[in-house]
């Protein structure tokens, strides 16, 4: 009785960073529609910003956190300008956005790998590696700590998107663009803004990970299709469905990994993304599916 | 009153399809691939005269992307599925041929074909699910596609893990060892290219172009796009299978990192977008270029981390500047060159 406590504490702890990491994917594909394969690339480049301050300069995580967050944000901004402005008129949109993204996923992978090699690595601050004791279940701190500032970070992301103006403006244009636009709201400008805000929660994603998880630049594949199990589940383009199957999904896969060992624990995330195409390909909040 | 006669007007209707036939007819050059296939065939008479073994590496390579370029042309190119987990089927036909031959020295040249229809029996169960959604859900689950088949080949005993499994290299002396590979591949993708036109011209092949332009029209026009998208997927796995079933003999070795990485199948789809998705000369076309471009960077550069962020930028500029690829750019300009319209 005690491990299922354990596995279902160790899973909802890793479930906070992957909510992170989802919720930038989720928001850029709500209001972009842009199906935004280099996130997890992005979010490796957050975690090397981290390492890079920690090895360097002993600078906790934490604080990188919102450096990496602003780095990545301006990233976001100029990827838009320069890339994914000129694609809007393209007439194969959706296609054409998942293969840039792609491609642009593979020049962050190569260009880190060049720059930093394919070593494993970690940033272990103090709590990194340290734990608390309830009973005899034990939260590692570094999992405890991620996510309660992964949720802190959501929490301040869907107040923003509910009580500011700004936010029911992104908000409007996820539901309805054309209509968003005939109301007056500049969803260029929603666009623009929402896509740097995704990005840069990749980059605080990263620090986060950067000392949850080794790392290294190719791992990215790994978390693309964890990430999309997530989006896919949620429902694309829902925050709160993102992040609700984070915890869902990392859940079960701690207790898959405790019956069958921990090879077959990340499978649960792509097996869950077919049979969520299969069986309801809207997933838990999203609307109708997706039509090419 | 004139009765109108059926047989008339079909036979006007055929009369009128010749003359169309005909006129395209001239803008082709047949003798041109033609004359590379002789090329081509002849090439390992340089043997005689000295060491080609790198050239013939190299065509060999090529050919090896032609056939799986054209076959993911099939789904990706006419029906405008975008799959980016199509290394799935090259490692099903190089394991599959692969442990054959490692079993009961079944060469993996006469395999070939076996494999593939393995690949395609297996890319049309595949396809019957992840064909229910298109669009951007299709692309990410045949990326989840690649996941979850390198969790299982590395993990099953039976076929290594992820050491893989060593096969026998043939006991030919080494000027000539390479030559029964690099026909299998040669003839393969005469038969890719060759298939393609004529899967591109038939009913099945106007079907898929139909869905690619608008697949809801083409369902209410009358055809069964469920069955023509998942023919096309299989058909695809099919040729991809097939060259895999070779790939693993001619290096000796079938490992998951061989098959199952991003970038084999990454270089499918950009040969095709770089060549012209949806054209017959294009795969070829984008195979030769991307093969040359690889080996200038390995050679010049030497790492292959740079290989990966020149592959990924080349893309993007591919993606923004040169949508319909090599072939799809002159052929709208009406600059295509006659010994380059495959069509």
């Amino acid at each position: 009785m005690a491990d299922m406590v354990q596995i279902l504490v160790l899973g909802l702890a890793l479930g906070g960073v992957y909510a992170l990491m989802g919720s930038g994917l989720s928001l850029v594909f709500g209001v972009m529609r842009i199906v935004n394969l280099a996130h997890p690339s992005l979010v490796m480049v957050g975690a090397y910003i981290a390492y890079w301050a920690f090895r360097l300069g002993g600078v906790d995580p934490m604080i990188t956190l919102p450096v990496a967050l602003v780095i990545l944000a301006a990233t976001g901004v100029l990827l838009y300008k320069l890339v994914f402005e000129r694609e809007a008129r393209s007439a194969k949109y959706s296609e054409m956005t998942v293969l840039l993204t792609f491609a642009l996923a593979m020049v962050v992978e190569g260009a880190l790998g060049a720059a930093f090699t394919n070593t494993q690595r970690v940033t272990s601050p103090d709590y990194a590696t340290d734990a608390f004791f309830i009973g005899s279940v034990f939260i590692p701190k570094g999992q405890l700590y991620s996510g309660i500032v992964s949720l802190t970070i959501i929490s301040a992301l869907a107040l923003f998107l509910k009580y500011s103006a700004f936010g029911n403006a992104i908000r409007a244009t996820t539901q309805n663009r054309d209509a968003a636009e005939l109301l007056g709201v500049n969803v260029n400008l929603v666009g623009l803004v929402s896509f740097a805000i995704g990005i840069g929660l990749a980059g605080a994603a990263g620090a986060l990970v950067s000392f949850v998880f080794s790392f290294f630049p190719a791992k990215h594949w790994e978390w693309i299709a964890i990430l999309m199990s997530l989006v896919v589940l949620g429902g694309m383009g829902s925050i709160l469905g993102t992040v609700l199957a984070a915890f869902i999904l990392s859940v079960i896969a701690a207790y898959v990994g405790f019956f069958f060992g921990a090879t077959w624990s990340t499978l649960t995330f792509f097996v869950a993304l077919f049979v969520v195409l299969l069986v309801r390909p809207q997933g838990l909040f999203g609307e109708k599916p997706e039509l090419a | 009153m004139p009765t109108i006669d059926a047989e008339d007007i079909l036979e006007q209707r055929r009369a009128y399809n010749e003359t169309l036939a005909q006129a395209a007819d001239k803008t082709r050059a047949a003798w041109f691939p033609i004359a590379i296939m002789a090329a081509l065939l002849s090439l390992p008479a340089l043997q005689f005269v000295g060491n080609y073994n790198y050239l013939i590496h190299l065509v060999l390579f090529t050919a090896s992307y032609v056939v799986m370029a054209s076959g993911w042309n099939v789904l990706g190119g006419f029906a405008g599925y975008i799959s980016l987990g199509h290394n799935v089927f090259f490692a099903v036909g190089g394991y599959f041929a692969g442990m054959a031959f490692a079993r009961f020295e079944i060469s993996t040249i006469i395999l070939a074909p076996v494999a593939g229809l393995v690949a395609g029996a297996l890319g049309y169960l595949i396809g019957l699910i992840t064909l229910r959604v298109r669009g951007p859900s299709f692309i990410i689950s045949s990326l989840a596609l690649v996941m979850i088949f390198r969790i299982f080949f590395e993990n099953w005993e039976f076929v290594g893990g992820a050491a893989g499994v060593a096969l026998k290299a043939n006991s030919l002396p080494v000027e000539w060892a390479k030559l029964p590979y690099y026909y299998a591949f040669i003839v393969m993708a005469a038969f890719a290219v060759w298939a393609s036109y004529r899967i591109k011209h038939s009913k099945f092949g106007l079907g898929l172009r139909a869905i690619s332009k608008d697949e809801i029209k083409s369902e209410s026009a009358g055809i069964d796009t469920r069955f023509y998208k998942v023919m096309a997927f299989a058909i695809s796995a099919f040729f991809v299978g097939m060259a895999g079933a070779v790939w693993g003999e001619y290096l000796t070795y079938i490992r998951p990192n061989i098959f199952l990485i991003i970038l084999v199948s990454v270089n499918m789809v950009l040969m095709c977008i770089l060549g012209g998705k949806g054209t017959i000369a294009g795969p070829v076309i984008g195979a030769v270029l991307i093969v040359a471009f690889n080996e200038f960077f390995v050679a010049t550069l030497g790492a292959s981390e740079i290989n990966i962020l020149a592959t990924g930028l080349i893309m993007m500029l591919c993606l923004m500047f040169f949508p319909l690829g090599i072939v799809g750019t002159l052929a709208r300009h009406r600059k295509l060159p006659r010994i380059l319209n495959w069509d």
